[in-house]
This record gives structure tokens, C-alpha cells and sequence, in this order.
């Protein structure tokens, strides 16, 4: 199962994956065409903030059983078997919210899409770029992000890179001279001010 | 929100009652101000924060990894270094080109005035103009004072040109401090071409090296602070008169309920003086009368308030974060802004109540404000037309919107570095004796701005409180001043708040433990300051047991203050992190390894009790060096 992982440690802030998505969705799929498109096309994406220097890049998980599917009334939501993408029938959609409500992760929005011009506003859920996808490229929040806080691919393998990462710094600090990527000095210096900073009365 | 919402985010974002009073008005009445505005801009994007993106030309933008990743070095081939580096000196250039080109607009209008084209000027300090003029070597005895006074300014504008090669103001420097900066390298050269040389290394393919781009940083700031700055303080005093201690108020209490009241808000002292001198007119207050009003109420905002309080005793009522709030007690009729720091938004929120903000500079216009070109020409008439709109702009004051807190905060200002030096009777060896004696530590600037990441005030007050305590002398410009203004301390009684040896000194002076002395130009007076004690004990600056901070710093102009303050060997210890943390060789650099040239560094603090520990640390290290 192929999966967009989020290394929370890595994310800065710049929300590039938001404009990616946004760009992606749009009708032009060109940055400076897309913000003069009639409906401005919306991210899917949401990087979350606390005391602005806890960020979270926020993103549809794509569960499987999925709690939106279950509860959508019209049927509208429903799963790639290629891809195990969450989608959505935008035509079939009614706006009830309840997806929403079910949703574990909050990250449900509704608006109106700007191919379609409905004129009334859908659930706008990550599709996992499933169009991107079948052309063998990788999720547009993905390739935007420059830090590495997004990444995609089998999930066992990036979970075994997390796990190798901790379990490698445990034994280093036994003696093992295995070097992992940890947080350089300087961003921990910085993370230690900016924290210091929300924290003051 | 409720209206214990509103009580508790009102305390969170200031420190003043006051500001929190109106604070909590624009909750209650749905006025947007720059915390609302900060708080729609999180998160903010951590590669801008780090200073590892670069925007400088066409194959970008380009931002490195700060995690170390693939994505290391920008399309041209600059590393993590070399952005860094040069997006500081990038941002420290645009902080020396305000101050000093307000200090150009000053000696322009020096100029002028000496030639007799500028309406309203005059030489009102003659005694300094001399002083100055002998500095440049220009013959004072027997010559009229207008002649002087020409051939100084003409003097003082070449310092911004290439001719000379040198900086005449910074010849006031110790000697040893002057060495320093030769055999670094950063002997300032002229105003105007540092800046334009930084802004060629800045261009693609030119400066890679991080260390030489820093080294210019610093030369760069040094020819702000002891070449723009300094010739904007001196020809304001040479103009207005050089500031004498001098009592006023502060705080949002300022304004009046049943007078017409003007905001002058901005930095440079040259159209608002003449408001102030030509508000005094009869047929001005025959007017603001018939409008119903009980007179004209001038108040000063941000700097151009710090100097028309230390010349004039204008009284204050804010700093920085205070613009907006000014304008939310309702009761303002014209904000008149000259330039840097104006929210480009203060039309908007003027447009929630009557107010009329009117722009004055060809320099900084607002669209959506009212713009009356000031030329020294015809400065006085300019002035009363400004002053007219304002009084007929009273009766549409809408009293029920109004709400003025009341107590204004007394405060003495006016400590030029003259002042200090006749206050200890012509000579700093009073000063130095209590030092050597232990009853004063050691002495701190803290400058620098307001910045919504941080409750407003909180730093400025604490740092300035928990250094008196120690008995460490501050001395402040800018919202700094005005902050600790607004928190009583600028006052001679709160020498009761200061440890026991600084509160015998002060209290024989009848001086406050936290010294105001001007705006954020007036930074140079502070290096004049030390400069003339270091020659008293025959020592550089950076051998003196001094400090510098800035716990609220937002703006450009305090990351080039702060270099002139570490190039000038003073350790600066800055609240807020500077775009840096992406590298860790600027980091070191600036922390560490510039201390082996300017025996100063900067430090990062957010916590003001800590900053207090590193500044007082640093004081103890100095005069162990000293033998005292």
C-alpha cells in the first residue's frame, strides 16, 4: 500500500504543498493562469500551526474501512482498487457533511470546483493526485515539498526507515558510529528560541 | 468573543492598561490590527524564517534543506552560506538606507536653511554647529552663522558621496576602536557606497564568501551609525536645538476628549517641528474653537514622537504597536505620517472611524490617504493646512465611539549625550568614579521596536527593570524608550526601583536609572556616548563594561543598529531570531567568531531574565579585563 507519510520534524512552515495542491486541482494547472481562474481553486492540504514553530501538514490518510466512505449517504465517496485513493463523485455529492463529521482527521473542506462550475460547493477532498498517479508521478504536495516532511511510497518501507532512524540514534548512544539523519544543531537552536518565544507571558 | 475572550487576549498582546483598553475596544468593534493580521499569517514559512530562500534573481527562487537534504545548493550554485549571508546583508542595507537617507533629508534642509530658501528653519543651536563645523575643519571664529552652517552641510553631504574616501563622523571613535575596524577591514568609506557596494555582492556571482559578505555587513552599518545616523542627529540638533531633560506624558491617555487631536507619527523631526511651532498660532486656535473644540492637541507617535518629546515636550502616545490603537479611541482627527514604520493598512483602519490620514513624503505614499507634498519651501504653510483639515475634521468626531483611557504616565526625557555630560558637571569622570567604585555596573542600551510575536512592551520593561536592579545604567532610544516610558520608569522616582548603588547616583542627579535619549537615529548618540568614555579611560569601546540589546527588534534598521553596536564592540544580545538559523557558520560567526575582532558579539535571548544574565555576564567579563 502506497501512502503519503508525514515527518512532522521536517515541516517548516512554507506551505508550498498547499499552492502545489491548489495548482494541481485547478483548471489550468499553471500557477499564474490558475489565480485569475473564475473559481479559484482551493488546497487540499492544511499545514496546521501552533506558536509558529509546531507546524503539521495536514492530509486526507486515505483509510481502508474509510469512516467518510461508510457514512456517505449518496455514495458519492468510493475507493480506487488501483491506487486504494479515497475519491469522490463530485456530481453525486449533496453537502450534508457528514463525511466530515466522520472524518478522524478534520480535513474534509467544501468548495466549488473550478472544472466543473456546479455553483455549489462539494466535498473537496484530497484524491492522492490520482490522475498524477496513473501517469507513474508522485502526489503534487510530494514533489513540492522540499524538506522532506512529505513523502510517498510503500508504507512499510517508510515506516522502516523511521524505525531504523530510532532505533540507529538508540545505539549510537551505545557506542555505534552510524550516522542518521537527525535535526542539525542550528534548527534545534532555532526550534529552542522560536519556543522560548511562545512560551514568554 | 467574550468580554473575558476579550479581557484575557487584550492581556495577552499588551502590557500597557492603557493599550490594553482599546485593544479590547477594536475586539469589541471588530477593528483589525497587526495581531489580528499575524495570526492569519501562521504558520509562516520556515525557509524565510531560517534565511535560506533566496529571491535575488530569475532562475529562482531557490531554498535549501535545512535538514541537510538533496535540495542543498540554490540553482546558481550558492550554498546555504552564501544566501544566508547575503539576505542579511541585503535586509541590514535597506535598515542603513532609511536612517541614512532621513539623515540626507536633514542635512538638505540644513542646507537650505543656510541659504535662506527653507521656510520656518533656523540655526537654533549655535554653539553645536560649531562645535560640528570644527570637527570638518571648517573655521568658525568671525563667520556668520549661516555661512558655517553651509559649508558644513555641504561638508556632511559629501560624506554620503565617494570623494573622500572617509567618514569624517567616525573619526569621533576611541582610537584603539578605529584600529580595529582598519585592520579589519571596515573603516567606513562613505554613506551611499557601502550601501550600493552591498547591493552589488548581493547580485548573482559576485560575493560568495560568507565572511566577506558579513565584513561588509558590518562596514556598512558603521557607516550608518557613525555616518547617516549620526548626521541626522546632529543637524536635528543643529536645526531644533540639542534636547535638554525636559518633562512630559505618555501612553494612550494623551489624547484629548474636547481638543482637536493630531497623531504625528513616523521618524524625522522636519515637517512635525514646524507643526508643533506654528500649532501656537492664534488664528489656529481662533479656529479649533469655532469647530467646538477647546484647542489643538498635539501628540507624538514612534519616533517622530520620540523627537519632538525630547526637543519640545510633545507629549508621547505610543510606540510601533500603538498606531492602530490611536486611531481606535475614536478621538483622532488627522494621523500625519512622514515615513518608515506607517502600517501601509492605517488608511483602512482609519476608514472605521473619522480620522484622516494624511501622507506628507514623496517617498511614502498610502492610497487611501490624504497626501500634502511637505517641502521645506514652504514648510510653515504646509503645516497650517495640515492643521486646518485636522480642526475642521473635529465636528465629525462621533462621540459615542469615543473612548480615551485616562492617567497618562509622566516621563522625563531630553538626555542627549551633552545633557548627560552637564549633568555630571562637563566631564564623565563622576561617571567612570562610579563604575571603577562598583555603585554602576556598567551601562545598556536596550532599542529597537515592538514585534507581535512578543507581548508588546514585556521585554523592554523587564530587561530594563532587572538591569537597574543590578545596578546596570540604561539608556534607551526608539520604542524602547516609549515602552519603558509607559511602565513609569522613566521617572526620577524610579530610582526606588533600581539596586542601591545605581539609586544613590541617580538620586543625587535627579536623573531617572533609565535615560531616554531620542529616536532610533539617536542610536548614534549612544555610541558618541561611549565613544567619549572610552577616550576619557584611553580605551577602545569594545574594552568598556557596556551591553547592548533589542527584546522586541521587527524592523531592517535594527539588524543594521545592532551590527554597528557589535562592530563597535559592543555585545548585543537581540530578542527576536534574526533570519540566520539556516547557517551555522553566519550563526557561529556572529555568536562566536566576530568577537576576535570587535571583542563583542550577538546573542539570541528571547527571555528578558536571561537576557539580563548574559548582559550582566558580559559587563563582569569587561571589567575584569579592566582591573575593576
Amino acid at each position: 500500500m502506497k501512502t503519503v507519510f508525514v515527518r512532522q520534524e521536517r515541516c517548516v512552515g512554507c506551505r508550498h504543498c498547499e499552492v502545489a495542491c491548489a495548482i494541481e486541482h485547478s483548471e489550468s494547472k499553471d500557477l499564474l493562469s490558475s489565480i485569475q481562474e473564475k473559481t479559484r481553486s482551493k488546497p487540499r492540504i492544511f499545514v496546521e500551526v501552533i506558536d509558529n514553530y509546531l507546524k503539521f501538514p495536514n492530509r486526507c490518510r486515505h483509510c481502508d474501512p474509510a469512516p467518510c466512505i461508510q457514512v456517505c449517504p449518496t455514495g458519492s465517496l468510493y475507493r480506487d482498487e488501483n491506487t486504494g485513493s479515497v475519491l469522490i463523485d463530485y456530481l453525486k455529492c449533496i453537502g450534508c457533511s457528514v463525511c466530515a463529521m466522520a472524518c478522524p482527521f478534520g480535513i474534509i473542506q467544501f468548495q466549488d470546483i473550478p472544472i466543473l462550475n456546479l455553483n455549489r460547493e462539494v466535498n473537496a477532498k484530497c484524491d492522492n493526485c490520482i490522475v498524477r498517479l496513473g501517469e507513474g508521478r508522485i502526489p503534487a504536495c510530494v514533489q513540492a515539498c522540499k524538506t522532506s516532511a512529505l513523502q510517498f511510497g510503500e508504507v512499510n518501507d517508510l515506516i522502516r526507515v523511521a524505525r531504523t532512524d530510532f532505533t540507529i540514534r538508540m545505539i549510537t548512544s551505545r557506542g555505534a558510529d552510524t550516522e542518521v539523519p537527525v535535526i542539525p544543531k542550528n534548527i534545534q537552536a532555532f526550534q529552542a528560541v522560536m519556543e522560548k518565544l511562545a512560551s514568554l507571558s | 468573543m467574550t468580554n473575558q475572550d476579550i479581557r484575557a487576549e487584550a492581556e495577552t498582546r499588551a502590557s500597557d492598561r492603557t493599550d490594553q483598553e482599546i485593544i479590547r475596544k477594536t475586539l469589541e468593534e471588530g477593528v483589525e490590527t497587526v495581531w489580528d493580521r499575524f495570526a492569519l499569517q501562521q504558520p509562516q514559512c520556515g525557509f524565510g524564517q531560517l534565511g535560506v530562500c533566496c529571491n535575488n534573481c530569475a532562475m529562482g527562487p531557490c531554498r535549501i534543506d535545512p535538514f541537510g537534504g538533496k535540495t542543498s545548493l540554490g540553482v546558481c550554485g550558492a550554498d546555504v552560506d552564501t544566501i544566508v549571508a547575503r539576505n542579511l546583508l541585503d535586509d541590514l542595507c535597506v535598515g542603513a538606507a532609511a536612517h541614512s537617507d532621513h539623515g540626507r533629508e536633514v542635512v538638505e534642509v540644513l542646507l537650505e536653511t543656510a541659504e535662506g530658501n527653507a521656510q520656518g528653519y533656523q540655526i537654533t543651536d549655535v554653539e553645536k554647529l560649531k562645535h560640528v563645523a570644527a570637527e570638518y575643519g571648517i573655521l568658525t571664529d568671525g563667520r556668520e552663522t549661516h555661512d558655517i552652517a553651509k559649508d558644513l552641510a555641504i561638508w556632511i553631504l559629501e560624506e554620503f558621496g565617494t570623494i573622500k574616501n572617509r567618514i569624517m563622523l567616525s573619526e569621533r571613535a576611541p582610537a584603539p576602536t578605529k584600529e580595529t575596524w582598519k585592520k579589519a577591514g571596515i573603516m567606513p568609506r562613505s554613506i551611499d557606497r557601502e550601501i550600493v557596494e552591498a547591493m552589488h555582492r548581493i547580485h548573482m556571482g559576485v560575493d560568495a564568501d560568507y565572511v566577506n559578505l558579513l565584513l561588509h555587513a558590518m562596514r556598512t552599518s558603521l557607516s550608518d551609525g557613525w555616518g547617516g545616523s549620526m548626521a541626522a542627529t546632529e543637524c536635528s540638533d543643529i536645526l531644533f536645538g540639542t534636547p535638554e531633560p525636559i518633562t512630559s506624558v505618555t501612553n494612550l491617555a494623551t489624547l484629548s476628549h474636547d481638543k482637536v487631536n493630531i497623531v504625528l507619527h513616523g521618524h524625522n523631526p522636519l515637517l512635525s517641528q514646524i507643526i508643533v511651532n506654528t500649532a501656537e498660532e492664534p488664528e489656529l486656535k481662533k479656529m479649533a474653537e469655532d469647530k467646538g473644540a477647546k484647542g489643538i492637541n498635539l501628540v507624538g507617535m514612534c519616533c517622530t514622537g520620540n523627537e519632538l518629546l525630547m526637543r519640545s515636550g510633545i507629549p508621547i502616545a505610543g510606540s510601533f504597536l500603538d498606531q492602530e490603537l490611536a486611531i481606535a479611541t475614536g478621538a483622532v482627527e488627522a494621523m500625519i505620517v512622514d515615513y518608515q514604520c506607517i502600517f501601509p493598512s492605517v488608511p483602512a483602519t482609519a476608514s472605521c472611524y473619522h480620522t484622516k490620514v494624511i501622507t506628507t513624503s514623496t517617498k511614502a505614499k498610502i492610497i487611501g490617504s490624504i497626501y500634502m507634498e511637505f517641502n521645506p519651501e514652504n514648510a510653515i504653510d504646509t503645516a497650517k493646512e495640515i492643521i486646518k483639515l485636522a480642526i475642521e475634521n473635529y465636528p465629525n468626531r462621533n462621540m459615542d465611539r469615543v473612548r480615551i483611557p485616562a492617567r497618562p504616565m509622566k516621563i522625563m526625557a531630553g538626555f542627549s549625550e551633552e545633557t548627560i555630560k552637564k549633568a555630571l558637571g562637563g566631564t564623565y569622570k563622576p561617571l567612570i568614579d562610579a563604575i571603577v567604585a562598583g555603585k554602576i555596573m556598567g551601562c545598556v542600551g536596550i532599542v529597537g521596536c515592538n514585534n507581535p510575536r512578543i507581548k508588546q512592551d514585556y521585554g523592554h520593561i523587564t530587561l530594563a527593570k532587572e538591569l537597574i536592579k543590578r545596578n546596570i545604567l540604561v539608556v534607551e532610544t526608539g520604542c524602547s524608550a516609549i515602552a519603558c516610558g509607559k511602565a513609569g520608569l522613566l521617572v526620577p522616582e524610579a530610582a526606588d526601583l533600581a539596586g542601591e548603588g545605581l539609586a544613590s547616583v541617580c538620586k543625587l542627579l535627579g536623573i531617572p536609572p533609565v535615560l531616554h535619549m531620542g529616536s532610533c537615529v539617536d542610536c548614534s548618540r549612544i555610541l558618541v556616548l561611549a565613544a567619549n568614555i572610552a577616550k576619557e579611560l584611553g580605551v577602545g569601546i569594545g574594552d568598556l563594561p557596556i551591553g547592548g540589546a533589542a527584546p522586541e527588534w521587527y524592523s531592517q534598521k535594527a539588524i543594521s543598529i545592532g551590527t554597528y553596536f557589535v562592530a563597535s564592540g559592543v555585545y548585543t544580545v537581540l530578542g527576536i531570531p534574526p533570519k540566520i538559523f539556516g547557517s551555522s557558520n553566519v550563526l557561529n560567526l556572529l555568536a562566536d567568531g566576530v568577537k576576535e575582532i570587535t571583542n563583542s558579539t550577538f546573542a539570541v535571548e528571547p527571555d528578558p531574565l536571561k537576557t539580563a544574565d548574559l548582559l550582566e555576564a558580559e559587563i563582569n567579563r569587561k571589567r575584569k579585563a579592566l582591573n575593576i
